[in-house]
């Protein structure tokens, strides 16, 4: 058993050392592909935030400057929270 | 909430993960009969444990989901049988992987576990088909959960009798977790514990995304309503077959009444 | 068929206490009871026969599928006879795909003349139409396999049929009970979505390979050249027990899928 533990297996150049590293790097696809999923809907849901918090301004700012106020404040206290949840991902 | 605790999550499976890489390249001694080629077996093996308690979990979901007929069940069936999907392919690509490296084919017959994923594989292939198919989202949920319970309990019965009906004329090597050295039974373990978060953490992710997704569909929902019918509803991006979580539906109770 | 509605009514209606004391003559039975599932099922069953022997949808149609298949397999394959392993897959495998067109019908007049709503508004128990269903369709199959089974020694089977007949028979008969537990449940699973005759098929396939492998290699050995053999045991408690788990599956589900 201490003799196989001798050859370190670091960088294998013959027959196996190409399907371990497939497998391997089939896992490592799939989770890079599972993220980039992932990324694509953020953006999406952060474009649609976006584009909730831009009408949500214009209309309040149609309404009046005073109510315009305090709904940007919480749309902008919004934007932030859902911007810093998105970083905690 | 769903995020919380996502990020602890995400990062003890990077650690186990980054443990059992380590173990597997540079600690556990090489196997006798298949040499590094078996080292294949430490992430095949958990991926295709992970995957299919991910499909028993799917199926136990989804009972509790009929029992309490709260979306949060069918969400987390949905997202359960979805990643252990996922899994599985991984899993009938690395075991093929292997078997090329064994045998020479890219796919073998005699090996009980392959075949039968692939059964497992192809049956929940048509979750996603079945969800689509279905307009009602109600109806959807509970259809799709009568499919989990009943695939669920497929999967174990599905594998007693592929293993069973498997001519021995090939040593079942792909599979071998019996009598290995401590060495290997210790990297196995610790590499199946990253596969299981690792299935934990991209379960969560996907839940905690949709989750944003429907709070925010909700939001656009009372913005529209209080703007009045006047703005057009935002363009609807491609249909998708997930299951659409109405976020006041989280909190209330089962949905509204049904007369039984 | 308008006729379909009605009938399902007046089956569900015959089920219950007023027609009983009609045709018992007994004393007045208590309204308050709802009817014996197994007058319902007999009711449900006996509209179901009768329906098929008006408009012959079902059995001719897959006597016939099977019988093509045969001489489709006979020109695919290339030979004049096939005898032991070969037989037998062929004959499961046609009779399976045989079944499905069944399946795909099953619900199919249910699901389109409001013969679930008529079901549903009649005080029994919703899992009669399962076991209802259920029985009809294995009644399809027995006629299937009358026509099939001789079809098939006449056309391919190399040695006679004789004596092993009545194991075959036997064999059969346990396939046929779980092709209609598992073809009742997802028949009624598929019907009311969109693409209703491909998701069947597609679901009941895999479920159904545990059925085909317990059937072709319990068949097998009856329908090899020369001495044929026992089919071995483990083959038929397999089949049994599977069939027995899906029927519980089956019948613990199916009122989930009829809530509508």
């Amino acid at each position: 058993m201490s003799a196989l533990l001798a050859v370190l297996p670091a960088l294998p150049l013959h027959e196996a050392g190409k399907y371990v590293a497939g497998a391997y790097v089939v896992l490592f696809a799939l989770v890079l592909i599972y993220v980039g999923i992932m990324a694509v809907r953020s953006r999406r849901l952060e474009r649609d935030l976006a584009e909730l918090l831009a009408r949500e301004q214009r209309a309040s700012r149609a309404e009046g400057d005073a109510p315009a106020e305090g709904s940007a404040d919480s749309a902008g206290a919004q934007s932030q929270t859902a911007r810093r949840e998105s970083t905690l991902v | 909430m769903y995020g919380k605790g996502l990020r602890a999550l995400s990062i003890s499976t990077v650690a186990v993960m980054s443990v059992a890489l380590g173990l597997v390249f540079f600690w556990v001694p090489l196997e006798a009969e298949q040499g590094f080629l078996q080292k294949i077996f430490y992430v095949h093996v958990p991926l295709a444990i992970v995957s299919l308690c991910g499909f028993v979990a799917g199926g136990i979901f989804a009972i509790q989901h009929l029992r309490t007929r709260e979306q949060k069940w069918d969400f987390r069936s949905y997202v359960a049988i979805h990643t252990s999907l996922i899994f599985g392919v991984a899993t009938l690509i690395t075991g093929s992987i292997w078997a090329k490296g064994s045998w020479g084919h890219w796919w073998v017959w005699d090996e009980p576990t392959l075949v039968s994923f692939l059964i497992v594989f192809l049956l929940y292939a048509t979750y996603q088909p079945l969800r689509f198919a279905i307009e009602d989202p109600e109806r959807q949920a509970r259809y799709a959960s009568v499919f989990a319970v009943t695939a669920g309990a497929f999967v174990p019965l599905n594998f007693v009798a592929v293993r069973a009906s498997t001519a021995y004329v090939h040593p079942r090597v792909l599979g071998a977790t019996s009598n290995l050295p401590w060495q290997m039974s210790l990297t196995f373990l610790v590499s199946l514990l990253g596969m299981a978060l690792l299935f934990t953490t991209l379960c969560k992710y996907e839940l905690t995304a949709k989750h944003t997704r429907a709070q925010l569909r909700a939001l656009m929902r009372l913005a529209e309503r209080r703007a009045g019918a006047s703005t057009s509803a935002p363009p609807q991006r491609g249909r998708s077959a997930a299951p659409s979580l109405h976020a006041t539906a989280m909190t209330a109770n089962p949905s509204e009444g049904r007369a039984r | 068929m308008s006729t379909a509605v009605p009938d399902a009514r007046r089956a569900a209606e015959e089920g219950s206490p007023e027609s009983h004391t009609a045709h018992e003559g007994t004393a007045p039975a208590q309204r308050a009871r709802p009817a014996r599932t197994w007058t319902v099922v007999r009711a449900l069953l006996r509209k179901e026969l009768l329906v098929e022997l008006r408009t012959l949808e079902s059995a001719p149609g897959m006597s016939l599928f099977a019988v093509t298949t045969f001489v489709v397999f006979h020109f695919a394959l290339n030979r004049n006879s096939v005898d032991g392993d070969l037989a037998a897959g062929i004959l499961w495998v046609t009779l399976l795909f045989a079944a499905m067109l069944g399946v795909n019908r099953l619900f199919v007049a249910d699901a389109d003349q409001g013969g679930f709503d008529g079901f549903l508004l009649a005080p029994v128990d919703r899992s009669a139409m399962l076991l209802a269903k259920g029985l009809a369709l294995l009644a399809y199959l027995v006629v299937l396999e009358l026509i099939a089974v001789p079809a098939f020694g006449l056309l391919l089977l190399a040695p006679p049929l004789g004596h092993a007949l009545p194991e075959l028979i036997g064999v059969l008969a346990l396939g046929d009970l779980g092709v209609a537990a598992i073809g009742t449940l997802v028949a009624a699973l598929a019907v009311r979505t969109r693409a209703r005759d491909l998701l069947g098929p597609l679901l009941a396939l895999p479920l159904l390979v545990p059925v085909v492998i317990g059937g072709a290699r319990a068949s097998s050995p009856l329908l090899a050249l020369g001495h044929a053999g026992e089919p071995p045991g483990r083959w038929l408690l397999t089949l049994g027990l599977y069939d027995l788990v899906f029927g519980l599956i089956a019948y613990a589900l199916f009122e989930f899928l009829l809530e509508d």
